[in-house]
């Protein structure tokens, strides 16, 4: 990223494409009576080629979106909406927006995958420009690295109005005087780090967290006998790796407690 | 033909119903992740951990607040944060419907109070933060514990003179062949 105290002239910063007034009230007309199909043409202005991948998967049978009529076309002349994938970096930028100019208006433009939104992972790259919306009128964004063909057919769902968008921006502020709860505070600190350490070697972080919260919580009733409501959870567990875990963790517990 | 058609018929439809029908997620599914605002002690692991920098925390000295804040247009939903965190304040969930109109609703922010240093007054740690680690010492227990505990609301300025004075007072009490 360019540093904050460089002077504005000397970075370039590239001119975005304003919409008139015009193009825009016919855009809203027609996504207020689309009734034909929509031609999708796609632009990759620098992309990792995994957002072209997962708009390929969309088109395979399982979400078919070309039974909404979607279709991808090979031209811009064809398009009726635009998907930019990927920054736009410093070569894509003209036929970017070449390809803009070439699609008839009305037309939609699609930021698709983190990096079409905002730069994704590359946002600071020194030949990378942004998102598609620092050079032309976004309609619609997709966030995703890269979105799933769900996603996709989501995003196209809202691009067109046939749903309504979930997501908003919300700014909360903390509850005046709220505590944080000590996690599973019922078991001994030093016993509980250890076994989060165990479960996290052998399962890595993220696995190791969920195995290490269903033995702890296994370990918590204190009416029952606990070696016997660990044995029932080992005993209960399909993947061997699991149980595996879940014994190695026992061992631990008992190497604490009473050895 | 005939055989065309019943062979099509055994093979069945592959297709989803989505958007028709909710669409049917595995566990292992990363999707949008979610803030708990009561467990989150704003430590700033998560913002640290995030490769594409999509979690922020925005410290903001005259208000005395200190900002979680995620970008989801620039999550790449690795579940960083949530491996990273120390209190499963941030979990990623199946929640994948986030295509947005407008880039401003990706955003979603958090404000935290900071707390001022018992010695010289200035903000110096998110209130939250070390209200958690007292109460995580108190826990621990043990003299070592109890000792960290006492220092818990010092920032790490006062913490280091805090730390040669006792120091210096103890090596002039050995000088003096008092102590030890």
């Amino acid at each position: 990223m360019i540093s904050q105290d460089m002077p504005d002239r000397l970075q370039f910063k590239p001119s975005k494409v304003e919409l008139d007034d015009k193009v825009a009230e016919a855009k809203a007309s027609l996504l207020k009576s689309i009734k034909r199909s929509v031609y999708v043409y796609r632009v990759d202005c620098g992309g990792c080629n995994g957002c072209e991948i997962e708009i390929f998967a969309s088109i395979l049978p399982v979400f078919d979106v070309e039974r909404f009529g979607i279709k991808v076309v090979p031209s811009p002349r064809h398009a009726d909406v635009l998907l930019y994938t990927g920054a736009v970096t410093r070569a894509m930028l003209q036929p970017a927006r070449r390809a803009y100019d070439a699609a008839p208006d009305p037309k939609l433009v699609v930021s698709y995958g983190a990096c079409g939104c905002t730069g994704g992972i590359f946002y600071d790259n020194y030949c990378v420009w942004g998102g598609t919306d620092k050079i032309l009128p976004v309609d619609v964004y997709i966030p995703g690295c890269p979105p799933t063909p769900a996603q996709t057919v989501y995003g196209f769902a809202v691009a067109l109005g046939l749903l309504e968008q979930k997501l908003h921006e919300t700014h909360h502020v903390e509850k005046p005087g709220s505590q944080a709860p000590i996690l599973h505070a019922d078991i001994p600190y030093k016993l509980r780090v250890s076994l989060e350490r165990d479960a996290r070697l052998m399962a890595g972080y993220r696995y190791g967290r969920d195995l290490v919260d269903d033995f702890m919580e296994a370990l918590s009733p204190e009416d029952t006998d606990v070696i016997g409501s660990i044995d029932a959870l080992i005993a209960r567990q399909q993947d061997p790796r699991r149980a595996e875990i879940y014994g190695a963790l026992k061992q631990t517990l008992l190497s604490r407690v009473i050895g | 033909m005939l055989k065309l058609f019943k062979e099509i018929r055994k093979a069945g439809n592959a297709t989803v119903q989505y958007p028709f029908a909710p669409l049917e997620t595995s566990p292992g599914t990363r999707g949008k992740p979610e803030h708990d605002e009561m467990h989150c002690i704003a430590c700033g692991a998560c913002a640290v951990a995030c490769p594409p920098d999509a979690i922020s925390m925005q410290t903001d000295l005259a208000a005395g607040t200190t900002t979680w804040g995620i970008n989801y247009g620039r999550c790449i939903f690795c579940g960083r944060c949530e491996e990273a965190c120390p209190v499963e304040a941030i979990k990623l969930s199946q929640e994948f419907e986030l295509a947005v109109m407008s880039k401003a609703d990706l955003e979603e922010t958090c404000a935290y109070e900071l707390a001022r240093c018992a010695a010289c007054g200035k903000y110096f740690a998110p209130r939250k933060e070390v209200d958690y680690a007292k109460r995580l010492l108190a826990h621990a227990g043990g003299p070592e514990a109890a000792e960290a505990s006492d220092s818990a609301d010092i920032c790490l300025e006062c913490k280091r003179k805090a730390d040669a004075q006792h120091a210096a007072r103890h090596y002039e009490a050995e000088k003096k062949g008092g102590v030890r």
